[in-house]
């Protein structure tokens, strides 16, 4: 077994390694995906690197409203100011928000 | 002015009303609808004032010039080769900071650009304020705010587009990060020297240089391959440091940029009087979209559209036929003898074009409330709703939920239901949608069953045509599955769609859609018909005695074709249902013309098929085999002809197998084990060639 002192260099080199979130300013804890954002909750936009839906208007810092989220289901129905979209839970895996 | 006949292009993000003002300056009647992807393709009219023709083009509705789908890719093609004398950009007022980003792009496209815009009342209901006056003067553009669903006065916005023909492109432009700027001015500095050394990519020419360095930036594949590699590789280092210093790829780098530039302008020249809460439409689709009632208001409303289709026809169908036939074969043909015509004329003119054109009357009614419920449908905003109910069942087949869209039109017509598998992004998803659209009952094979369920099933004739619609939706459900497991292996792509909000489905708008569909339906089918229902009553009536037998070409023909045919029930002597069969590949509703025509008395046909069995195997062919020639001149037209062919052959193996083995089960005995052999031979080789085909990766993902 390795002590404290000697695992946190080690920690810190995975780290280093570990593939870094493109643009979130998340600390650890803060952030969630869209995907996990439940019914009638709201949430910022911290990160998203999905072209496509920051042209819809899902940018950093855009406020968003989780209109349906069903686990098991493949989309979820998001309000954007007043736009509805209905996004493919793969997507909104991959964009990070953080509640309001 | 620029030239002699401006060009002027209305583009915009999808449903804000583009079409709406076409038809409005144009006095046109292009379709209008509520929801994405209503415009594949781009609508030419014009209009003339004071002499001078103008030359109008509908765009299809486009969230950026990212050119991601061949909707989007129609869009940017003709802004950037064709370079219009001016562009209308249609802005919906109520959702400001997403349609300028598309208006934001065009600017630094540096067209002429004249903004318009529309859904006024619905920003106003949402308390949102604009001061149109102080954005004119930051985008230093011609502004124009306009109800388009109200009448407004067209003489201002002419005049608008006038002067807006004399300006030079918008004045302002978007900063970029300063960092993102300096790594930009250095990607010109080399398209500079590239310039200097080789010869320019034709394709830029006509392209501000600042548009190009941006696409570039973007890592936009259709400007990097006009690069050779070592300049590329030049371009590709200044990218990665653009991403370096903002930790996020180049492209949602710009995007954030120019978002930011969108928030800052809409911040000082628009108010939100009141906190944007619950709509109207969140009302309803806390119903529809909801677990519990989505899927019953979802089968209700599908049921509905069937029974409408259906119910409401009958009695018009039969008027209709009736009144033609009294009319051009009775009253016609009673004239032309009385006129002395020779017994072949009048033969020609009243029983074979008279037939033909009761025939095809007879077809009106159920396509045009099939239109009509569609229209419905999609005016409301509910057909949205229903792709989005449909994606559970669509992703386990292997497709986005977006498919259900053209599938659902497949139900009007195939061919413009391939059409509209335009809006979906992955080519695979676009082939693979349009090789189900055929499973989906179109317009024209509801005669067909009609007339043969009516006959073969009086009391029960809805609950039959009910249950070949729902065979239909399940056989396509299980090809998917097999296509999926075979040809189509990768997941289908990410599916974003937006929901519009609910309108109430005006008559005009209903009207038109209906009455475009049905009219482009009648021409493009009807023709067909009438050319395949007087060559059949021709072929019939040139008679000549072959081994002492009185025979015509059609008997020959027929009776080749009718072997094939015998293991699903079809009699030796039936050979005018191989004639209907062989008709209805170029038209299905044929296939009642060309029966009509082998058999006056209708009440003949259940006893020339044999029995009941025989005729639910024929239905389920004619339900199956090979999609109509327009739907394959579309396939062949949207991916090529080796799709088209595909569909052909394998959906008439597809339809053979099934309705063989149905009829050999129904009818089952001693005999039967041969068939259902072979047929069970058929699937194995059905599923092996897929398999194969799947292994060559004919479709890449």
């Amino acid at each position: 077994m390795l002590s404290n002192r000697n695992t946190n260099p080690l920690r810190n080199l995975g780290r280093h390694f570990r593939r870094r979130r493109k643009a979130c300013h998340c600390k650890a804890g803060d952030c969630i995906g869209l995907d996990g954002l439940q019914s009638g909750r709201e949430a910022l936009v911290t990160c998203n690197n999905d072209i496509k839906t920051i042209e819809r208007g899902l940018y950093h810092g855009k406020k968003v409203m989780s209109q349906r989220n069903v686990a098991g289901e493949p989309n979820i129905v998001v309000a954007v100011g007043d736009s509805r979209y209905v996004l493919d839970r793969r997507i909104a895996r991959m964009i990070r928000v953080r509640l309001v | 002015m620029s030239t002699q006949n401006p060009v002027i292009a209305l583009a915009g993000n999808p449903n804000v009303g583009k079409t709406t003002l076409f038809n409005a300056i144009t006095g046109a009647h292009q379709t209008v609808g509520n929801w994405p992807g209503v415009t594949v393709e781009r609508k030419e009219g014009y209009f003339i004032r004071e002499g001078k023709r103008y030359e109008v083009v509908d765009l299809p509705g486009i969230y950026s010039l990212a050119a991601a789908s061949p909707d989007e890719k129609v869009a940017r093609d003709f802004l950037t080769h064709s370079k219009p004398d001016l562009v209308i950009n249609i802005v919906d007022a109520s959702n400001l900071e997403r349609n300028l980003y598309l208006t934001l792009q065009l600017m630094e496209l540096k067209v002429p650009l004249l903004i318009v815009f529309s859904m006024l009342d619905i920003a106003a209901q949402n308390g949102i304020e604009i001061d149109f006056d102080h954005l004119k003067s930051h985008l230093e553009c011609p502004v124009r705010p306009l109800v388009l669903t109200k009448r407004f006065d067209a003489g201002q916005l002419f005049h608008d587009i006038e002067s807006a023909l004399d300006r030079e492109p918008c004045g302002a432009t978007v900063r970029y990060d300063e960092i993102v700027e300096k790594h930009l001015e250095n990607i010109s500095a080399l398209l500079d020297e590239y310039k200097k050394e080789k010869a320019w990519p034709e394709a830029w020419n006509e392209i501000p240089q600042k548009w190009t360095v941006l696409k570039l930036m973007e890592r936009d594949p259709l400007f990097h391959k006009e690069l050779p590699f070592e300049w590329s590789e030049a371009v590709e280092k200044e990218i990665r440091a653009v991403e370096t210093h903002r930790n996020q790829s180049s492209a949602t780098a710009l995007a954030d940029d120019r978002y930011g530039y969108i928030r800052g302008l809409v911040k000082d020249v628009a108010q939100h009087k009141t906190e944007a809460g619950s709509t109207f439409s969140d009302k309803i689709d806390r119903v529809v979209l909801s677990g519990v009632w989505g899927l019953p208001v979802f089968f209700v409303v599908m049921y509905l559209v069937f029974l409408l289709s259906v119910r409401a026809s009958e009695p018009i169908m039969g008027w209709l036929e009736d009144g033609i036939t009294w009319l051009m074969v009775d009253q016609f043909g009673a004239l032309l003898r009385g006129w002395h015509f020779p017994e072949w004329i009048s033969y020609l003119l009243s029983d074979a074009l008279g037939g033909g054109l009761a025939t095809i009357a007879s077809f009106i009614p159920p396509i045009f409330f099939i239109f009509l419920s569609l229209s419905i449908l999609e005016d409301s905003g509910y057909l949205a709703r229903a792709a989005f109910i449909a994606d559970k069942f669509m992703r386990r087949v292997g497709l986005p939920g977006k498919a259900f869209i053209p599938l659902v039109v497949g139900f009007g017509c195939t061919v413009p239901a391939i059409m509209a598998t335009r809006t979906l992004e992955s080519r695979r998803d676009r082939i693979f949608a349009s090789l189900l659209t055929p499973f989906m009952s179109c317009g024209a094979k509801l005669p067909v069953y009609t007339y043969l369920s009516i006959l073969f099933f009086p009391k029960h004739a809805d609950l039959a045509i009910f249950g070949l619609y729902l065979f239909g939706i399940v056989m396509g459900m299980v090809f998917a599955l097999l296509l999926r497991k075979t040809l189509f292996k990768t997941d289908p792509g990410n599916f974003v769609m937006e929901l519009p909000a609910y309108h109430m489905p005006t008559f005009n708008a209903i009207g038109l859609h209906t009455w475009h569909r049905l009219r482009e339906f009648i021409l493009r089918a009807g023709k067909v018909i009438l050319l395949v229902i007087v060559a059949v009553n021709i072929l019939q009536g040139l008679s000549f005695t072959l081994n002492g037998q009185e025979t015509n070409v059609l008997e020959i023909a027929g009776k080749a074709v009718t072997p094939l045919l015998r293991p699903m029930g079809v009699p030796h002597d039936n050979w005018g249902a191989s004639v209907a069969l062989i008709s209805g590949v170029f038209a299905k509703e044929a296939v009642v013309g060309v029966l009509e025509g082998f058999y006056p008395d209708s009440s003949a046909i259940p006893g020339a098929f044999g029995g009941t069995a025989s005729g639910i195997a024929f239905l389920i062919f004619v339900l199956l085999y090979s999609p109509c020639a327009a739907t394959l001149a579309a396939l062949l037209k949207e991916h090529g002809w080796r799709w088209s062919l595909f569909s052909f052959f394998y959906l008439t193996l597809l339809a053979w197998i099934v309705a063989t083995v149905v009829y050999q089960i129904m009818t089952f005995n001693a005999g039967s084990w041969l068939w259902l052999g072979v047929s069970a031979a058929l699937v194995l080789l059905f599923i092996g060639s897929l398999n194969l085909m799947g292994k060559k990766n004919v479709v890449e993902s």
